[in-house]
């Protein structure tokens, strides 16, 4: 019963010699809000694009609401939202024009129109701003207009690109929120970031990219679950004789350990009396140690499990 | 209309600068008109001469007979009383008395006292004819030096002084159908419409077609063409409001209209078209506002400067003429020059000034398409391009 709102298939994207989306393909329910996950570069915008027909693609096809996406689907586009990923908005204008101006790209009838600006103002927060000039907006600030402007028109599909990059802690909870909410109300929504924390907690379904691959996709459940270990323990030690790091490696439900000289890393799957077991064999040996954490596995192990290097980029 | 609304919004913002000029110019262009008649002072006219020719040969009659192509020659009772009278209640403006012994001295190669001169104002024409008579002197020695026979000499300067007294004469007595203030007003207006249509139309179409605010539009329900329609009947109504403004005022400051003043609202509005092409040319860049205001002052302040509107081109060197040539505003100054009085006035001249300009507008037009299709083809946001290959 559930309606597919998005339908990519095998769709393949060059940049000259550069392969941006590889055989991408994809498929989204109605009420869902998918996450794409992917560090930069990976090909998230570029998808965007390519399902919007802001972009010409190679190969591949494109369907949103059961029909076939062109440049020239004007009565497809009237229900997406998006929110780009380099904010889109008229620094002449005010909050309040801005608002206005989107919403009546899409509706004409002037009270009603009225009506939603002021319904964008109130959810993305900006009562107190309506008469600022997007250049005196905060970095914060100006994020939430770009969403009030794409969201101002109530559309069914919302596609949020990269929203809350260089954005204040709080700003980042309210947009979150915010898409909840829009969720709530029925709207369906494409999200795409290289934040996995941010997917993690708001995202119903995920796919991971990479060099324009999807390379998983599920439920952050189905997705953890893909991977082997389960608990990662991390013991601060300096002093490591190699045969005992062997011994620890060699546990049962250990997959391996590493030591760096300053940590000792091991990955473990479930299993009760795993910490209990590592630090046996060092105290057996009489080694001292600093701090003992573990971590349960994040979007990050999954997406370092399958790809061999990790999902943040240096920059954050 | 919502992406008309918005770029009248954008460029009322954008349009102080304008706004400025639009006051400089007319603050300075209205108050000269009002005080027009000081520009009357430059004017030639054609004197009434008194000449006492006690020489009486052929040399003194060929100098009479060169002042008499642009002025009258008045005959008056010699007498010294008479003469001073006559100048002094105005029925003449000039005497001059050419003194016995006047060829024998001018063959001798002498330039000093050959003949005196008395007037009682100093107006343009009265030094003109002051000078002419001191270069008449000298030119005749200058042939005679380079080897002519006096009377060779005498001719073959009565031609130079006389063909070159024509051209100077006529352009300044004929005048045109312009008033002078109006004159001038049309020949610094180029000035003011490059720096007011393109230093405020550019930065408004930049903005309105930046990639990002084209992508995030191309997404909404709006058809492109619209879009584009939309901003292009913006863009008309803005320069058709300047150019009524400037109409208006110019035909105030004319008095009325007549032949030339249809003349040069033509060649502004013709002008107008080649700086709207250039705006939307150079609007098709996306380049920020430091480079378009740079953009704005080269194309106006160098356009001018090189093609007469601050300096006249009769002062300006052949290379420099030659350059601008290539520049519509030389065109238009050309017109504008003839209407002024300061160049004959040809009908087919005239013509072929608004038909380069015009060539101008659409070779603009032209290289604006060509460069659009140019960078539309590498995954640039024109929707129509946007077509999926596979479709
Ligand atoms: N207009 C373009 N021309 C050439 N290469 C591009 C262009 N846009 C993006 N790319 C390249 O395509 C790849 C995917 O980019 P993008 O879709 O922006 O990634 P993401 O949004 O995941 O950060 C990157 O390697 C990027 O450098
Ligand atoms: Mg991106």
């Amino acid at each position: 019963m559930e309606n597919t709102v998005v339908k990519i298939e095998n769709l393949v994207k060059r940049y000259g010699e550069l392969i941006a989306l590889d055989h991408f393909s994809l498929e989204i329910k109605e009420g869902e809000i998918f996450g794409l996950l992917g560090p930069n570069g990976s090909g998230k915008t570029t998808t965007i694009n390519c399902l919007l027909s802001l972009l010409s693609y190679d190969k591949g096809n494109i369907e949103l609401f059961g029909k076939k996406m062109t440049p020239v689907s004007y009565d497809i586009k009237k229900d997406i939202g998006v929110i780009m990923q380099n904010v889109a908005v008229l620094n002449e204008l005010t909050v309040y024009e801005n608002i206005d101006y989107f919403c009546g790209l899409y509706i004409s009838d002037k009270a009603l129109r009225k009506k939603y600006v002021e319904e964008a103002v109130e959810f993305a927060g900006l009562g107190d701003f309506v008469k600022f000039y997007p250049k005196k907006l905060s970095g914060g600030l100006l994020r939430r207009l770009n969403i009030a402007c794409g969201i101002a028109h109530k559309p069914k599909l919302i596609i949020l690109d990269e929203p809350t990059v260089a954005v204040d802690p709080q700003s980042r909870n309210r947009i979150l929120e915010g898409i909840e909410e829009l969720n709530r109300a029925g709207a369906t929504v494409i999200y795409t970031s290289h934040y996995m924390e941010e997917v993690e907690q708001l995202c119903t379904r995920i796919a991971i990219m990479d060099k324009g691959r999807k390379i998983a996709e599920g439920t952050k459940e189905e997705l953890k679950r893909m991977i082997r270990n389960t608990e990662t323990v991390t013991i601060e030690i300096i002093e490591l004789p190699e045969e005992v790091r062997a011994q620890i490696a060699s546990l049962p439900h250990v997959y391996s350990a590493e030591h760096d000289g300053e940590r000792l890393v091991i990955c473990c799957s479930g299993g009760k009396h795993n910490l209990i077991r590592i630090l046996d064999v060092l105290q057996s040996r009489d080694l001292g140690f600093g701090r003992v954490y573990t971590e349960l596995p994040t979007l990050n192990d999954v997406f370092l499990e399958i790809t061999g290097k990790a999902l943040r980029d240096k920059e954050d | 209309m919502q992406v008309f609304n918005a770029f009248l919004k954008v460029l009322k913002k954008r349009s102080l600068s304008a706004m400025i000029y639009i006051a400089v110019f007319l603050g300075i262009a209205i108050p000269m008109a009002s005080s027009s008649n000081a520009t009357e002072a430059m004017k030639l006219t054609s004197l009434d001469i008194c000449v006492f020719d006690e020489d009486g040969t052929d040399a003194s009659r060929e100098l009479i007979s060169l002042l008499a192509e642009n002025n009258k020659i008045v005959t008056l009772e010699n007498d010294r009383d008479v003469m001073t009278d006559a100048l002094y209640y105005e029925w003449i403006d000039y005497a001059l008395i050419i003194d016995k012994g006047y060829a024998e001295k001018l063959a001798a190669g002498e330039t000093n006292d050959l003949f005196r001169s008395y007037h009682m104002h100093d107006s343009y024409s009265v030094v003109y004819v002051t000078n002419l008579l001191s270069e008449y002197t000298s030119t005749v020695k200058a042939f005679m030096t380079s080897g002519n026979s006096f009377s060779d000499a005498l001719s073959k300067t009565a031609d130079a002084l006389s063909t070159d007294t024509e051209v100077t004469m006529k352009s300044f007595s004929s005048g045109g159908g312009l008033k002078d203030i109006v004159g001038f007003y049309y020949r610094y207006l180029p000035y003011i419409l490059v720096s007011v249509i393109l230093g405020t139309l550019c930065p408004v179409i930049v903005t309105m077609n930046s990639r990002d605010l084209r992508f995030r539009t191309s997404c909404s329900s709006i058809r492109s063409a619209s879009y584009t329609m939309q901003l292009f009947l913006g863009s008309a109504i803005f320069v058709f409001a300047v150019l009524a403004l400037f109409t208006v005022v110019g035909i105030v400051l004319n008095g009325g209209i007549n032949g030339d003043m249809l003349l040069a609202v033509a060649n502004s509005i013709i002008f107008s078209l080649v700086v709207t092409a250039l705006t939307v040319f150079v609007s098709g860049f996306e380049i920020g506002p430091n480079i378009q205001a740079l953009i704005t002052q080269i194309a106006s302040l160098g356009m001018s400067f090189l093609c007469g509107v601050f300096v006249p081109q009769s002062m300006l060197g052949g290379g420099v003429l030659a350059a601008a040539r290539f520049l519509p505003m030389y065109w238009y100054t050309v017109l504008n020059d003839m209407l002024m009085g300061d160049t004959r006035f040809d009908a087919g001249k005239a013509a072929l000034c608004l038909a380069v300009e015009a060539a101008f507008a659409v070779m603009l037009v032209v290289l604006t398409v060509l460069v659009r299709r140019q960078s539309s083809g590498k995954n640039a946001p024109r929707q129509k391009k946007a077509e999926p290959a596979a479709a």
